[in-house]
């Protein structure tokens, strides 16, 4: 098969099945629920981190039979994008497994991790997912570039431009999109990591948007990335795909993001997980991207830090892992916000069942994104100090770890911590965590030391190259 | 309902919570034959029924895929219900039309259709616009339907001004006070809704009910 397959991927859109969206979505959740049986795959809430090579395997197995069998839903068109089995194994086996992402000095290598490797995770922040002001933006983006051991920012969302919403469409949206990417690339330089690289500019939501944040002096560069999205489950569109074609044709990269839904079409964790691992399929597939982004999202709480969403992300890394080349992100979604102990608990927690089974970690996605401004860098530095400390531990370890960090969070979720906005917990000077936010880091820090988990040395190896 | 066999009642109310349409449809029509009212059947059996599975699915004792088979199940059957007291001259039972969607820009559509589900397995006649919907197709729809409820869902803090611009052009052509208007969605809040000049605020879809409820009350 050749490498530009946009052409393909367009005929098969104009050409392929039509069907209802609606039946499309009945024929999925049918579908998904077979396969969850005929693969045996059992979600058990005594071991979000499970240790079963076969079961990850069926898993993996399970989610190439649905992607093989329903394809890719175009919303555009009505018509499902069917590939060949062999033509998804060739695609999936040649895809990317290791990548330089930014330039120069601050350049960073996100690979392909093997499950309970001593492979350095690299880190990913900045407020994805969490609504930040226009007022906080800029500071809440430095407080994440200036942490050493965060490696790449995501740039977030603004909803304003200059006090006005912004409306897609619109030219609100190409100068909020411009104004976000200047913000995000004048936060790199002002933390000395010029080269950095920046994954998204989330507030436009159409494909001019995206392309108006690229500038090579101020905004987004080639390093950098852009997020193309599957909207839930296994759908996309020409909006989406037309991203793809610019992404391609000027060397950017491509970050594959998917929020399925813990509860939605998929049913439970096991469903869910099925319809996970097809989704990163069609990212390969129908996106060819650099890396992707495992977004899922518990329908009550908005979160992934409940034993279900840590099941999943566990048995999602070791099955994308154990079958696939691909570097697999782990996009960290948590109920509380910045300021709040239970946000670092929670952080542990997916830090722990994600890292042993294969992830890249992404985080922290604050306050299930009902909070504005609630998020900081604190939280991404200890998201890094517990990753870089789980590497080379066991699975069976990171399960009790895992069971052990949720007695301190699991049962705030139906009345979370949304903790405090930024100006609360960070001084707007300086640019630092004001005390009330440090004794809270500290105090948690301490506790998961005394659990076990070296947070001083995990990352002085990663960075020194010790093992 | 005195007449009707509760085996009968318990076998149709297990039919549509699990989502067996063909048997939902054959305990109905046994009911019916054993003289229950459709009217009855419709309040004391499918309601209360679906209220307990929208419940379940609130609880996460069961996912949306069980939550959508119920609910069809239940609009099968009220749609049989519902010809047999049309061909008898009396009049359906429902609560209010509810013209819904997805505002203008927001593609996400999974939580506008939970809600849908609710609302139609609870009695509503919901007109369901899809995602993507201008003001002016929320306008239109609600006046050709003579909606009672304008029911919008924005997800993304980006999307969620359209739902004060559907509001305002409501405003703007002298209808706002002829309907009431509901809002929910990830990125929305009480104090959103409030500030847009909406008259309820629902959290979550099982509360998008009550909610409807309780602004027709008013």
């Amino acid at each position: 098969m050749q490498n530009n397959l946009l052409p393909m991927i367009v005929q098969l859109s104009e050409s392929g099945p039509y069907m209802k969206e609606a039946d499309f979505e009945k024929a999925l959740s049918k579908r998904t629920a077979e396969l969850v049986k005929q693969y045996s795959l059992k979600f058990s809430p005594q071991t979000p981190v499970p240790s079963d090579d076969d079961m990850a395997d069926r898993l993996y197995q399970a989610g190439l039979d649905l992607f093989v069998e329903m394809g890719a839903y175009n919303q555009t068109t009505g018509r499902r994008i069917i590939f060949a089995r062999n033509e998804v194994e060739e695609l999936v086996g040649r895809a990317r497994s290791r990548l330089v992402l930014g330039t120069g000095k601050d350049a960073v290598v996100m690979q392909h991790r093997n499950v309970e490797s001593m492979t350095p995770a690299v880190v990913l922040s900045g407020p994805t997912g969490t609504p930040a002001s226009e007022k906080y933006h800029p500071l809440i983006l430095l407080s994440c570039a200036q942490e050493p051991l965060v490696d790449m920012l995501g740039a977030g969302s603004v909803s304003t431009y200059m006090g006005h919403q912004i409306i897609p469409g619109t030219p609100l949206e190409i100068l909020g999109a411009r104004r976000d990417a200047v913000v995000a690339r004048d936060a790199v330089r002002k933390a000395g990591r010029p080269g950095m690289h920046i994954s998204d500019v989330a507030v436009p939501l159409t494909c001019q948007g995206k392309m108006a944040a690229v500038d090579r002096d101020y905004g987004l560069r080639p390093s950098d990335a852009f997020l193309v999205s599957q909207m839930v489950e296994l759908k996309t569109d020409y909006d989406q795909l037309s991203r793809v074609a610019y992404l391609q044709s000027i060397g950017m990269h491509i970050v594959d993001l998917m929020t399925p839904l813990i509860g939605g079409l998929g049913g439970g964790a096991e469903g869910t997980a099925v319809v996970t691992v097809a989704c990163h399929i069609l990212g390969v597939v129908l996106y060819d991207a650099s890396y992707h982004m495992t977004s899922i999202t518990h329908l009550r709480w908005v979160n992934n830090t409940d034993r279900m969403g840590l099941w999943m992300q566990a048995s999602i890394g070791q099955a994308l892992s154990r079958n696939t080349p691909i570097p697999a992100l782990n996009d960290i979604y948590c109920v509380s916000g910045a300021g709040a102990e239970e946000l670092l608990w929670e952080v542990a927690a997916a830090a722990v069942a994600g890292t042993p089974s294969g992830m890249n970690m992404q985080g922290a996605g604050c306050t299930g994104g009902f909070k504005t401004d609630h998020t900081t860098g604190l939280e991404a530095r200890f998201l890094a100090e517990v990753t870089h400390a789980c590497l080379g531990m066991s699975r069976k370890q990171a399960n009790e770890l895992v069971l052990e960090l949720l007695n301190h969070y699991e049962k705030t979720f139906n009345e979370p911590n949304r903790g405090m906005p930024f100006p609360e917990v960070y001084d707007e000077n300086t640019v630092e965590p004001k005390e009330v936010w440090l004794e809270k880091y500290h105090k948690v820090r301490n506790e998961i030391i005394k659990m076990g988990l070296d947070l001083d040395g995990g990352w002085r190896k990663v960075k020194h190259g010790q093992s | 309902m005195a007449n009707l066999n509760d085996e009968i009642r318990t076998s149709l109310s297990e039919a549509l919570a699990i989502g067996d349409s063909d048997a939902a449809i054959a305990f109905t029509r046994k009911a019916l034959e054993q003289g229950a009212e459709p009217l009855d059947l419709i309040q004391q059996v499918i309601v209360p029924t679906l209220t307990r599975v929208g419940q379940d699915f609130q609880d996460f004792v069961i996912f949306l895929p069980e939550l959508m088979l119920a609910g069809e199940a239940a609009e099968k059957v009220t749609s049989v219900l519902e010809e047999i007291l049309f061909s008898s001259g009396k009049q359906t039972s429902s609560l209010g039309t509810v013209v819904i969607g997805a505002v203008e820009n927001d593609v996400h559509d999974i939580g506008k259709n939970i809600v849908a589900t609710l609302l139609r397995s609870h009695g509503f006649k919901v007109i369901d616009l899809g995602r993507d919907v201008s003001p002016s197709a929320f306008l239109d729809a609600a006046q050709k339907e003579k909606a009672d409820v304008i029911a919008m869902s924005s997800l993304m803090t980006t999307t969620r001004p359209s739902t004060r611009s559907t509001i305002n052009l409501f405003k703007e052509v002298g209808v706002r006070d002829q309907f009431k208007f509901i809002v929910g969605g990830g990125c929305v809040t009480q104090e959103w809704v409030t500030e847009i000049g909406g008259d309820g605020y629902a959290p979550d879809a099982a509360s998008a009910v009550e909610i409807c409820k309780a602004v027709l009350a008013k």
